[in-house]
């Protein structure tokens, strides 16, 4: 008797180890272990056994019972591990993600380098006076240096603001973010170090390289013995940390009314490294911002002495600045907000 | 403004490459775009500033090269002939300010022909075209002296001439062919039958020399910038001459230009000259002195240049040094150089010369006040609504007056240039962005979209400080879907709301122009903003494919109301729940019950989950079903069911009691 059951054992095992699918498995668990198998058939004879081999054989069929399920249970997990395995190859769940627009991104991350430089951030308002606008800014009411700084003019009665021989004069919509410098400067007394970003408005046709609305920052910084090459270093430490540790400046000599001495400034080009290619027509330069020396006339329209204090100023186009580290060749796609722009960024 | 080498090469010895000419140029502030080469000739595309109107023309750039290079430039003076007089026309002027001189020059017998091929080169390759030796003659004059001149056919004109204002609706035919009806704002020249140019613009056609002149009336003047500005601006014409006079012609060259135009007009036309006539002055303008300190000029610009190198730089640049002493240098600037006003001109002259490359690069110390201001609420916001899963878009302020008229907005402000009628009005809500960026993605195909701007919105009407408008900070939030999703916009709003920590926030059923399904947002008594589905005709109206989701929130007020976080404690005690389900009329308000249920439950109550609602099959008719799981906590210890049951039983006696509800 304990031959045959050792033998069933064996016979079990091994075919069970060989068994190949789930449906064979089964086929064998009812062979063996079935209503007619020899196991359930052995069991049936227990009754008729005398009383110690009732016993003996009882638990020795119980523990082949066992075994055989334990061998059946092993193989299965085979199959299992062979049935969960699936196809990675597939694609990734898309993962829904929230985005900042990329022209917000380059804003905040150019306010945060000035802010690291020791500069406060103030926004100001869109609409604005053209005593705010122009006149305080020494740039004449009609005069060529005016074009570029044409503006959206408001169905709003005059301001009265400015108190004795400073009309406000018409409300307008800003054509740079100057303006919220010159409030600083009315208010509060140097040193004054602000960086003034948001959104500027010319009545410009809309093309590649035109909006009517964009976004601006400008900055300066007025104290006792603030100079030319404080404006130079500043600038220098911004584009070294926005474009890259590389980067070359160039200060060419330029014309605002607003400062004096006035410089446009160049980086070199990130495309070509300087060598010349189409992106900087050739040239290997970049402009990228303008800049000076604050014209004493505009430190003196805000009560500032021009005898104590001197300053510098800059403003730049951020657009302009997403447009060139980003190689982004159409101003328009900033504010069509297609999802397939919007989603191509990852800055934070 | 293009320019010829060989050009300027009449008036400087020049053996630089042209390569390094452009880049002394550029690094001086004439910045030179592009130069290329013209058979022996090299023409150079000159970027001028607006202040530097002595560089538009061929003399003042050969005197500004002289002056970077060490060198003199030579400009020969032309005889200067006034007799006879001219007795057959006067000239009247009818405003002195309009243009403070006028002169003209008769030159008889002339024979029109082509120029000869030098002086079309000239022309040409400073991008003006050859017309016959008379035209040529005044533009190669206006080209090197810088003062524009102009030729007219003298037996064209009838009687005298006059410079005047154009009357209103007074015809002009230019010599490129348009037809303009002028008015006030044109300063023209005329006779005493027709405008024959509008003056320091365009010559007419009907006084323009042609093949036929005999004799030719030579114009020059001095016309007020600001009049040309206009006249031009009016007339939408700009041409070489305006864009001179614009930006002011120098009178110490009038009568040279004209001088030499006359002269090379005789020799090329074999004319002969029979008189001049005057009108007017020439307003030389009283030479200045500017004092300034070497020390106060290097503490200037952050670099120490020594004093025989900037008194060298100024006397190429023709500076007259008067005084150096102890105290200061005192300097004459050139009369062609009228916009060196002050001290700090002076330095840049210096600097400019001397090379910006040579600053050195200096970081200050720079210590303001820190400040924590509305820049930076908004990039946190920016930041937790980007956290929320949602996508910023960034729309035109500036939207059209009918877009908002459709959408019932008031107060608008206008634009009274607009470049179009589609955008002439400044938005006072952000909708209109909001439905523009909607529009455009559904219809590319993306659907589901979730977005928000921050940006502001402008209305009429006072503000706290007295202005006449008002400017709002305000942030949109933009939902669409095909299925309801007021909760999910419900539910960033009270994010957005916890975000700032505002205290009492409350949502009220209130209605909305444009919106179904509107709530207003309030904290205490101020409203926030709304939420809401924009209505189906709307929807419909401006052919959007899904719904729109539209929350707009005033986060100035947000902002002002914006709590500090203060850490609250937590119970870490297990909570237990029971579940309630009961029949509601539908007329009652889920806020009202729970509102009872949380009152009751206090002070074991956690929270109120919504499992099911229903409606339909065994559902009275004006009822629905609700079941709510009831969460009960303490603070201090386990509960146990009893002290749960206790309480769940007496919210179910209460809300048993009240009409309209059935527990089942």
């Amino acid at each position: 008797m304990e031959e045959q059951l050792k033998k069933i054992e064996n016979e079990a095992q091994q075919e069970i180890a060989q068994a190949e699918s789930r449906e064979r498995l089964e086929q064998l668990k009812v062979k063996y272990l079935g209503r007619k198998s020899m196991v359930t058939r052995l069991f049936t004879k227990i009754p008729v056994l005398e009383r110690e081999e009732k016993a003996k054989i009882g638990k020795a069929l119980n523990l082949l019972k066992q075994r055989i399920n334990f061998f059946l249970e092993e193989r299965a997990k085979n199959f299992e591990k062979k049935e969960e395995r699936i196809d990675l190859t597939f694609p990734p769940e898309k993962i829904n993600r929230g985005i900042k627009h990329i022209l917000a991104c380059v804003d905040e991350n150019i306010c945060e380098i000035f802010k690291n430089l020791g500069f406060m951030i103030v926004e100001g308002r869109e609409i604005e006076d053209e005593w705010h606008n122009f006149t305080a800014l020494n740039i004449p009411l009609e005069h060529p240096s005016r074009d570029v700084f044409d503006t959206f003019y408001l169905d709003l009665p005059v301001s009265d603001y400015g108190g004795e021989n400073k009309g406000g004069g018409k409300y307008l919509l800003r054509s740079h973010t100057s303006p919220s410098q010159i409030r600083v400067m009315e208010k509060r007394k140097p040193p004054l170090a602000v960086i003034s970003p948001g959104r500027v408005y010319r009545p410009d046709k809309v093309d590649a390289s035109h909006s009517f609305m964009f976004y601006q920052i400008e900055g300066f910084c007025v104290d006792k013995n603030i100079n030319f090459s404080h404006l130079k270093g500043v600038l220098f430490s911004f584009a070294k940390s926005f474009f890259s540790e590389d980067v070359k400046l160039r200060f060419r000599p330029h014309f605002f009314p607003f400062t004096e001495p006035s410089a446009e400034v160049d980086i070199s080009c990130m495309i070509c490294k300087g060598r010349g290619c189409s992106v900087c027509s050739q040239s290997g330069w970049v402009e990228v911002l303008g800049c000076g020396m604050i014209h004493p006339e505009v430190l003196e329209a805000c009560g500032i002495d021009f005898d104590r204090y001197q300053g510098f100023a800059f403003g730049m186009g951020v657009d302009r600045m997403a447009m060139l580290k980003y190689r982004i060749n159409d101003i328009r796609l900033f504010y069509e907000n297609d999802l397939r722009f919007l989603e191509q960024f990852y800055e934070v | 403004m293009k320019f010829s080498l060989d050009f300027i090469k009449e008036f400087i010895d020049l053996d630089d490459s042209s390569q390094s000419i452009a880049s002394r140029l550029t690094m001086a502030g004439m910045e030179i775009g592009d130069f290329e080469q013209a058979g022996g000739d090299w023409i150079f595309d000159a970027e001028i500033t607006t202040n530097r109107y002595d560089w538009l023309s061929m003399i003042g750039i050969a005197k500004e090269l002289a002056a970077l290079l060490g060198k003199k430039a030579e400009i020969k003076i032309p005889r200067l002939i006034k007799e006879p007089a001219l007795k057959e026309i006067d000239i009247i002027i009818e405003n002195k300010n309009d243009c403070p001189v006028y002169l003209v020059r008769l030159i008889k017998g002339v024979k029109v022909e082509e120029s000869p091929s030098w002086l079309k080169q000239r022309l040409v390759n400073c991008g003006l075209n050859a017309v016959n030796n008379l035209v040529d003659s005044t533009n190669y004059c206006m080209l090197k002296w810088g003062n524009p001149l102009h030729a007219f056919d003298f037996d064209k004109i009838e009687g005298n001439i006059y410079v005047r204002r154009a009357k209103k609706g007074e015809k002009f035919l230019g010599l490129d062919d348009k037809e303009r009806s002028l008015n006030k704002n044109n300063l023209v020249i005329a006779d005493e039958k027709k405008v024959i140019a509008l003056a320091g613009i365009m010559g007419a056609k009907n006084a323009e020399v042609d093949e036929n002149t005999k004799n030719v009336l030579l114009e020059a003047a001095v016309f007020s910038p600001l009049a040309i500005r206009c006249s031009r601006r009016d007339a939408v014409l700009e041409t070489e001459s305006s864009y001179r006079f614009e930006r002011k012609v120098f009178f110490d060259y009038l009568e040279l230009a004209s001088a030499e135009a006359a002269d090379k007009i005789i020799s090329l036309s074999k004319g002969k000259f029979c008189g001049y006539k005057s009108k007017g002055e020439s307003v030389c303008r009283e030479r200045i002195k500017i004092s300034f300190s070497l020390s106060k000029l290097n503490d200037y610009l952050g670099i120490i240049i020594p004093e025989s190198e900037v008194k060298t730089i100024l006397e190429n640049l023709e500076f007259t040094i008067t005084k150096a002493s102890q105290e200061g240098i005192e300097v004459e600037p050139p009369s062609f150089r009228m916009d060196i006003q002050r001290e700090v001109d002076v330095y840049e002259e210096v600097v400019r010369v001397y090379g910006y490359e040579k600053i050195p690069l200096v970081l200050p110390f720079i210590a303001v006040e820190a400040s924590r201001g509305i820049y930076e609420f908004k990039k946190s916001l920016r930041n937790f609504l980007v956290g929320l899963g949602l996508k910023e878009v960034i729309t035109y302020s500036i939207t059209g007056e009918k877009f908002l008229e459709k959408l019932n907005e008031e107060n608008v402000i206008k634009i009274v240039n607009p470049l179009r009628q589609q955008e002439n009005a400044l938005r006072s809500t952000l909708l209109p962005g909001a439905i523009d960026v909607v529009r455009y993605n559904l219809n590319q195909k993306s659907g589901c979209l979730r977005l928000f701007e921050i940006a502001d919105i402008y209305k009429k009407g006072k503000d706290s400080q007295g202005e006449s408008f008002r400017e709002i900070f305000s942030l949109s939030l933009i939902i669409t879907d095909k299925e309801n999703r007021i909760f999910y916009l419900k539910g960033i709003v009270e994010e957005i709301l916890k975000f700032a920590n505002v205290e009492n926030y409350a949502f009220k059923e209130k209605g909305q122009i444009n919106f179904t399904n509107a709530l207003e947002i309030l904290n205490n008594d101020t409203v926030l903003g709304f939420l809401g589905r924009l209505d189906k005709d709307k929807k419909e109206g401006f052919d959007l494919k899904e719904d729109l989701y539209f929350t707009q929130i005033n986060l100035e007020a947000l902002c002002r109301q914006k709590k500090d976080k203060i850490f609250v404690p937590f119970s870490r005690f297990p909570f237990i729940s029971r579940d309630i389900s009961m029949a509601i009329e539908k007329k009652k308000k889920f806020l009202d019950i729970e509102a009872t249920i949380k009152k009751e439950a206090q002070p074991y109550f956690k929270k109120i989950e919504i499992l099911d609602t229903y409606e339909g099959k065994n559902v009275p008719a004006g009822f629905y079903f609700l079941t709510l799981r009831i969460y009960y906590q303490a603070g201090n210890k386990t509960l146990t069911s009893q002290e749960v049951d206790a309480v769940h039983n007496k919210i179910r006696d209460i809300l048993t009691k009240i009409e309209g509800i059935t527990l089942r």
